[in-house]
Order: structure tokens, then sequence, then C-alpha cells
């Protein structure tokens, strides 16, 4: 359980509280702002939706109703085109046309007099009884009552004229227009090969008016209506003619109707000035279609740049005769409204919903911190509570009362605080029982180890002693407050025992002694060897402290989880034990020494005798020849003597030779022969030699001689005067082998085994030292060989001598010649 | 769309063929007497008789069918509405497209009560010629004409509502001075004009 203090927790993290008022405030506004845009984008659609229809139907609207002004414009010029009068003066204008050419000088001369702007010509036109009936339609002189032309149509009408089949001026209202009209657009469109259509001109800009004026061309058919006789001609000002008609229609501040042609100039427009081109061509397709509708475009035509919806309509009628016919032209109603004041109400709505929006959002965050004060105040309380069980200190019960889940809850708390006091006083309980239990094994086993007399300490990973019982105590004379003193501190011992203690130790102790036996075990001790080195002393488990001797001995304890395991040191006092042992050798090296001597008497004495008793025979002797024979028998006797000693001494240094020279083993073992039989009776032992040539070796020759002598005279000895001895050598590898065989008795298998120890021997008292043996092994073994011996109870005995085969023997340096000085005994380097 | 249109002109074209054959033979018959010529009132029967055919084919093949199937209907303003003609546009059409060719030939259609005054009998020939199909319609009413000194001979027949489209345009239309036609009331005539030099 963490004690983490609640303060800092709510610093370095969101806070309970934080996390309610963000959660509603997100709960609040997401949904604000999503329902806002949706809203927003659907309002813009809809307005753009409903606008775009509007304006549709309020373009169609216009479209016709301006299209019914035109065809009442149209109807009114039609009544002075079915004027019978003017049919009639027509008709007989083309028959006379047709009977003769005559006429043609005369017309060039009056065109000419017309141009030059001739009075009396103009007069002779403007004042004939067309142009005079002319001026009398245009004034309503000839109009049924109620259908006067209204004033602006008459004020906008700048030109009345007409033409006859030839499109020639007949009559005209005014004296500006032109007197040859064949060629022109409208005459021919009008004229139609004598077949007659209305034609209506678009917007263009007249000099003689000095305006942007459209016009309407009228066919003047026969009485029978079969051809064309001349053509209606009407030139109106176009925003004079269409602005009232257009320009009353206005809605919103710049909500308006205008009049376009097919190739987008403004006809008429309460903004632009008539003739002028839409200012966005790209606009002009989207908005001249043959059907009304609506349209989205990224211009207004009005140079503004932004988004627009504009509604459209053709003049259906109208759109007909313009240019002749739909395909060359056609007028459309073109309706729009700036895109800011089509969506300011949503612009507005958007505002204030979001201000609403922004105090809803003010309440909803006041709301919160009020809403999340009350959820987290017992949440807090409860978790303090929580804290308060964790730590055991809750004594009284939690108080939530909000009547919710809330309180349920620290019901809970309270109800698990109850039970877990009852659980902690139960286990309380069995803690003191289990301690007791505990401390009782501690007790017993403190006192177990009191009793024990063996010293024994407990040492922790840092050589601390953790215990130590009664006999240590008592051992190295400590007093009772111990703990926490160093374990050299009770054990005074020297720095090398020391190290070497501290060395075991970091290896747990128990692996040095182990390996400390196994070496001794796998190196033979040399009896003759000085054996007292340090190394062997100190590897022994044995400590010296004081003038006590102790066996020491490790062993691991388990510790307890998580701790480190201590180590015990159980020291047994060795003291009593190894100074028992000590008189023991002493005694049978003493015992061993009498028998020696009495060997080494009995041994000297038999020559010692010969030689006395030669000695006195020499006295008495005259003879000279008997003296010299008793003294060779004397000199024979001091060479056995010396042969005698030479063997207890154990000649080792003395050689001559300070450096091992290559001989043949065979050699060797001749010489060897020959020797043993100076010594030995060997005249009935039948002597059987194998070997394998000239097997070199590298050896003091003195030295292996005096082994083999050794093995050959203990076989002989073995054989007692009669049987067979072998001589055998081999060469395996690098290695030489000589065997020596004899077919005495055996050697018993409780015998074998102890053949090689200093002093063993089965020969009778004075007949061997019992060292024989133990030197020849430790000759060859110097040279880097072996000896064994085996044997067969009742069969004989074999000794194997190994030595390894040194390199061929140099010409020059020869074999090594034994001299016979050499063999004997050199009284000046005994000791 | 422009399928029917051509299949008009196409039918327009054959009548052309039909009026210009009859315009050359009448010069030729002049010329040759000896040959046989044929009477104005037999000329402007053969007339009448392709006007009705054709538009008798395309008032029950072409715009009945298209507007029972939902395809397509025929309203007054088929150009901008991308819809077919009505027959009696059709006719006018077609006389138009008749005049423009330059074969002399005219023919329209007048109405006692027509929507526009354009389609007004012009005439008092014509008014007459009206009044005297309206108890005798099977017969048309023929005569030579004048325009100042050029003659023509004009020949008057009388006109059905021909289809439904016919009655329901000129009862609903709003400048339609008479709003009570039914199928095959009579409502006018085919006025056919043929020159005489």
């Amino acid at each position: 359980m963490t004690e983490t203090p609640a303060p800092s927790r709510s610093g370095a993290r969101w806070g309970l509280k934080t996390k309610v008022i963000l959660s509603m405030l997100l709960v609040g506004v997401i949904p604000l702002v999503v329902g806002l845009g949706m809203a927003f984008w659907q309002g813009s659609q809809e307005i753009r939706e409903v606008s775009g229809e509007s304006f549709k139907a309020l373009a169609t609207e216009a479209a016709r109703k301006l299209d019914l002004l035109l065809a009442e414009e149209i109807a009114h010029t039609a009544r002075i085109a079915n004027d019978p009068a003017i049919i009639h003066a027509l008709e007989q204008r083309r028959d006379m046309q047709s009977d003769s050419t005559r006429q043609t000088a005369a017309f060039t001369d009056f065109e000419r007099r017309w141009a030059a702007r001739d009075a009396a010509a103009i007069k002779s036109l403007t004042e004939n009884p067309l142009s005079t009936l002319l001026r009398e339609y245009y004034t309503g002189g000839h109009s049924a009552p109620g259908q006067l032309l209204p004033q602006v149509v008459r004020a906008s009408t700048k030109l009345l004229f007409l033409t006859d089949a030839q499109g020639t001026l007949v009559a005209t209202m005014t004296d500006h227009p032109a007197f040859r009209h064949q060629k022109t657009q409208w005459w021919q469109g009008a004229f139609n090969k004598a077949v007659g259509k209305l034609y209506i001109e678009d917007v263009r800009f007249d000099d003689q008016v000095n305006a942007y004026v459209f016009s309407i061309s009228l066919p003047i058919m026969d009485s029978l209506r079969y051809e064309v006789v001349g053509v209606l001609h009407r030139v109106i000002d176009a925003k004079e003619f269409f602005s009232p008609a257009t320009h009353v229609t206005r809605f919103g501040k710049t909500g308006h109707v205008m009049l376009i042609d097919t190739k987008g100039i403004v006809v008429s427009c309460p903004i632009l000035p008539t003739g002028v081109p839409l200012s966005d061509p790209d606009l002009i397709p989207l908005v001249t279609p043959q059907h009304p509708g609506w349209v989205q475009a990224s211009s207004d035509g009005h140079g503004g740049q932004s988004t627009s919806v504009i509604g459209f309509a053709p003049l259906p009628e109208t759109s007909r005769a313009t240019n002749g016919s739909t395909d060359s032209g056609s007028w459309h109603t073109f309706v729009w409204q700036s895109s800011d004041e089509l969506f300011a109400p949503i612009q507005h709505l958007f505002t204030w919903v979001t201000a609403f929006g922004a105090v809803a959002v003010v309440l909803l965050a006041s709301l919160g911190y009020v809403a999340a004060g009350r959820i987290v105040t017992p949440v807090r309380q409860l978790q303090q509570a929580a804290q308060s069980i964790g730590r055991g200190e809750l004594r009284t019960p939690i108080q939530i009362q909000t009547g919710d889940e809330l309180e349920d809850l620290a019901e809970e708390f309270n109800r698990m605080n109850q039970q877990l006091k009852a659980a902690f006083a139960g286990l309380t309980d069995q803690v003191k029982l289990k301690t007791q239990e505990v401390q009782v094994l501690q007790q017993s086993t403190d006192q177990i180890l009191d009793a024990v007399p063996t010293p024994i300490l407990l040492i922790d990973a840092h050589e601390v002693v953790r215990y130590i019982n009664q006999a240590a105590r008592e051992s190295f004379k400590v007093q009772e407050p111990m703990s926490g003193t160093s374990l050299f501190k009770i054990l005074p011992l020297d720095p090398a025992v020391q190290k070497q203690l501290q060395a075991e130790f970091r290896t747990n102790g128990d692996t040095s002694s182990a390996a400390a036996d196994i070496e001794r075990e796998t190196v033979p001790r040399d009896p003759l060897a000085p054996s007292a080195d340090h190394e062997s002393s100190s590897h022994r488990s044995e400590l010296h402290i004081g003038s006590r001797i102790y066996h020491y001995q490790w062993f691991r304890l388990p510790a307890r989880p998580g701790e480190e395991d201590s180590i015990g040191l159980v020291l047994r006092d060795t003291t009593d034990e190894s100074r028992l042992q000590d008189q023991l050798v002493q005694a049978e090296k003493t015992g061993s020494l009498g028998v020696l001597t009495a060997g080494i008497g009995h041994e000297l004495n038999n020559p010692l005798f010969g030689i006395i008793g030669l000695g006195e025979v020499i006295q008495e002797e005259q003879d000279l020849e008997h003296i010299r024979a008793c003294a060779r028998d004397i000199v024979a006797h001091g060479r056995r003597m010396a042969t005698i000693v030479r063997d207890f001494t154990g000649v080792t240094n003395r050689e001559a030779f300070d450096r091992q020279v290559p001989v043949y083993l065979e050699q060797i073992l001749d010489q060897v022969l020959a020797t043993a039989q100076t010594t030995v009776e060997m005249k009935d032992i039948v002597i059987h030699k194998t070997y394998a040539g000239n097997t070199p070796v590298l050896v003091f020759p003195d030295q292996l001689r005096q082994a083999l002598v050794n093995l050959v005279t203990n076989a002989a000895q073995a054989m007692k005067g009669s049987g067979t001895l072998t001589l055998t050598t081999g060469v395996s590898g690098r290695t030489a082998t000589a065997t020596i065989a004899d077919s005495g008795p055996g050697i018993s298998k409780a015998h074998l085994s102890k053949i090689f120890d200093p002093f063993f021997t089965t020969k009778g008292q004075g007949e061997g030292s019992g060292l024989g043996l133990t030197v020849a092994r430790r000759i060859i073994r110097k040279f880097g060989g072996d000896l064994r011996i085996e044997s067969v109870e009742g069969r004989g005995t074999t000794c194997l001598v190994t030595l390894p085969v040194s390199s061929p023997l140099s010409p020059e340096g020869g074999p090594w010649t034994p001299s016979a000085s050499r063999s004997e005994p050199q009284p000046s380097h005994s000791s | 769309m422009d399928t029917f249109r051509v299949t008009f002109r196409a039918a327009t074209i054959a009548f052309l063929l039909g009026g210009l054959w009859g315009g050359a033979s009448l010069p030729s018959a002049k010329e040759n007497p000896s040959i046989g010529s044929i009477s104005p009132e037999r000329v402007a029967d053969y007339v009448h008789a392709v006007l009705e055919a054709d538009r008798t084919i395309y008032t029950t093949h072409i715009v009945n069918r298209m507007q029972e199937k939902g395809i397509v209907a025929a309203t007054e303003h088929w150009e901008q509405e991308n819809a077919l003609p009505l027959p009696a546009q059709f006719l006018q059409q077609s006389g138009r497209l008749a005049a423009e060719s330059g074969s002399g030939i005219r023919y329209r259609l007048i109405g006692f009560s027509p929507i526009y005054q354009r389609n007004a009998p012009a005439t008092e020939f014509e008014r007459k010629a009206l009044d005297v199909l309206r108890r005798q319609p099977e017969r048309p009413v023929t005569g030579i004409v004048s325009s100042g000194k050029k003659q023509y001979f004009q020949a008057i027949y009388a006109d059905r509502a021909v289809s439904p489209a016919c009655v329901t345009c000129h009862n609903s239309h709003p400048l339609s001075p008479k709003q009570d036609f039914k199928v095959n009331d009579l409502m006018g005539g085919i006025a056919i004009t043929i020159p005489l030099e």
C-alpha cells in the first residue's frame, strides 16, 4: 500500500474533479459545436436552396412580365403594321415597282437629297400621309380608348419608320433614319424572303439616338397576308423602356432583377448600366439556358467574386424573335442578391447561437464544478479512510450520507474495516504463539550448541561473528556481548593463516580442505625427502591457536529469504590427539632404529669377524702367499661392509657424474648380475636373458645399478639359491622396459601393498634393511621411469622397470663403460 | 428531340417536293394547255390532304405516344421546355418553312377565336369562309382573291380539334378567348393560298 500523500498526487496528474468537469464540458461542447456546425451548414444549404428556388420563380415571373410587356409593345406596333391604309399604299408601291423600273433614277436622286438632309426632301418624306399616319398612331390618335401608348413607351421610342419591300424608306416619324435598309440585318430578318417574321434586334449603341437601343421590326403583309410589302421598324431606348419594369422589382438592399441577352450584355439593370457585359464571362453560359433555373456561381456578374445564388429565366416569346430565332439569340432575366445579404440571417443566427453556446459552456462549467465537488468530496473521504485502514489507524466509522452508491461503498468500507480488525486480532495471537515457539526453538538450539564441547561459531558474509557457543566462548575467552566482532578478533591467528582462512571463507569454506586432501592423496610422500614443508601443514584443516591445535570444518547455514547465507565454523581440539600420534610415531621410529641398528650390527659383524680372524691369521702367518690371500679376503670383507654402509645411508649424492649420461640398459643389467653374484649365492640359479638389443637410457649409471642390484638381489634371495631368474628388456614407443622375474614363492597380497614402505621387510634380522625397494623406486622415478612389482603367491615375483628411451648414443662418446673404481664406495664422500 | 425535328423536316420536305411539283406543273400547264391542266381547287385539295396526313401522323404517332409513355410532352414553349411543338404549331411552322422556300404556296391556320390575333381571319373572304364552314364544314370554301394587282386562289378547309392536345391548350391558355372546346370541335380552318400568275 502506497502512502503517497494525496496533494502531491493530484498535483502531478489530473484530479478526479478536473476530469469530471472536463468530461461534462466535452460532453456539452462537442455536440454543441458539431450541432452548430451542421446546423450552420444545413442552414446555408437550405437558404441557398430556398433562395435559388425563389430567385428562379422570381426570374420566371419577371421574364413573363417582360415578355408580356414586349408582346404588348409588339401588338401596338402590329396595329400600325395591320393598318389597311398602309397596306394598301405599300401594295400599290409594290405593284408600281413591279410594273416599271423607271423610278430608279428618281429614287437615287431623292436618296442623295435625303442623305444631304435637304429640307424639301425631308419634308416631302416626313410630311407624307404615311408619316402622318405613323405619328398619329404614335400619339395615340388611332388607338382604341384605353389603349393609348403609355407615356414611357412613347418617350422611349426613338425611331419609327416604314420601308417598302425593297428596303427603301417610305415614311418616318423622325428625320434621322437612313434611306436604304435592304442590307441591314433587321430588315432581312423581318422581310424573311417575303414571308415576314417578327425581328427583335439585340441591344446596340445607336449613334443617332446616342443611347443603347433595341429594335422591333415587323413585316407589313399584303391584304391577303400572302407576302411582305413593307417593314415597320421601331427603335426603342432599352433603358428607358425596361427600367420601369425591372427597377421596381427590388428586394433587400441588393436583390434585383436584370435583363440580359445571350451574349451577356445587360439590357436593363438597376445597378449596371445598359450595354455593358457581365463582369464574369464564365457566368454567361450558366445563366442563359433555354429554361428557367438557378445556379450557384463563383461570381455575381456585378464585379463581385463571392459565391452567389442566381436565378434566371428566358423570355419565352421574345426569345423566339430575337435576332430572328431562338438559336441566334435570346433574352433572359437574371435575379441576384448579394450573398452577404443572402446569408446574413444565418450569420446572425450563428453569432447568436455562438453567444448562447458560450453562455451554456460557462453554465456547464459551473454546474460541472458543483457536481464534481459533490462527487469528489466523498470519494476523497473514502480515499483517506482507505489509507487509514491501510495503516490500521481507522478508529471511527466513515460518515458519508449521499444516499447513493458512495454511501453504500462507505458502509462496505466500514464493514471491511471491522472484518480486517477481527482478522488482524486473530493473526496477532497466532504470531505471538509462533514467536514463542521460535524463541523456544532458538533457546533449545542455543542450549544444545552450548552443551556441545566443540567450539562453534556462526559467521555472516562479512566475517562478523553472529553466534558463538559456550565452548568457543570458554576456549577463546570471549565476553558475553560479542555480536559485531570480527572472526579474527576472536581467533588470534598469524596473517598467513588468516589470509588462507579468508580465501576458504570466500569459497564457502568447504572446497579448500577437500582439495588439499586430494592433493595429499595423489602426491606420494617420500619418507626420505624432507617432509616438513609449510604448504601441507597449512593446507591441513588445522589451526594453531595459542598452544592448542584445532581441526576445523566449515558448514553452510541456509539463511532466511532475502538474507545472505551464514557460514558455520566448527573447531575440534586435536591438540591431545596429535600429541599422542607424535608420541606413537616417535616410539615407532625408536623401535625401527633399534631394529635397524641391530640389522646393521649384524650385517657388519659378519665381515668384521672375518676381518678380525684373517688379521689374526696374518699375525701368525709366515707364508707371504697366504698373507696375501688373507689380505685379499680382508679387502673383500671391507668392501662388503662398505656396501652395507652404503645401502643404509643411501648414496644419492655421491655420484661421480654431476649429470646424467646415456647408457645401454642391457649393459647395466649384465653388470648388475655380476655384482649380485658377488653377494648372493647364485650358483644353482638358472639365468635367462632376453634382450631387445641395446636400449639407450639417460641415467646416473651408479644409481640405476644400485636400484637394479637391489631388485636382482631380492629375487635371488627370494629363490633361496635355486630357481630361474629371467631378465628381459623391451622397447615400446619411447619407453624401455626391463623385467626381472624370479620363480620364488611370491609375495602375499597383504605384503604386496606394503613392500614400498620404508623399513618393511620379510627377511630376518640382519638380512635386509627394508629400504631396498623404497630406494630403488625412488631412483627409478628420478629418471622419469617407474617400478612396479607384480606377484602371484607361489609363482614368483616380477619387477617391471620402465624408463624413457634416450636418443641413440653418439659413436665417439660410446656407451658408458663402468670402471671398477667407480662402483666402489668412496669413503671420502661419506658423511 | 432532334430526331423528331428531323422527322418534321422530312415530312415538310416531302410536302414541299409535292408543292414544287405542283408549282412547276402550273406554268407548264399554262404553256402547254394541250397536255391538260389541273384546277387550283384540285391542287388545294392535294395540299390539304398532305397537310392533314402529316399532321395526323405527327399528332397520333408522335405526340400522343410520347405523352402517353411520359417521354416528352408537347407544349407551346417547346423550345424553352425541351418539348415537342403542339400539332397546331407543327402546321404553322411547316407553313412558314414552305413559304420561306419561295415556291409561292402559303397555308396557315385561322381560328374563330384564336389565342393570338395574328391567327385571326385577315380578310373579309376568310371571315366569310369561316362562317360558311361553320355551317358546312365538309367542303372547302374557295375563291379568287387579290392583293393589289396580284391574284391568288384561296381555299379554306374546316379544321377540327384533332387531338386532346389542341383542346387542352386552347382551354387553358390565358390568352385564349374561348375555353370550352371539346375534341373534334370545329376550331377554325386551314387557309391555302396559291398565286395565280
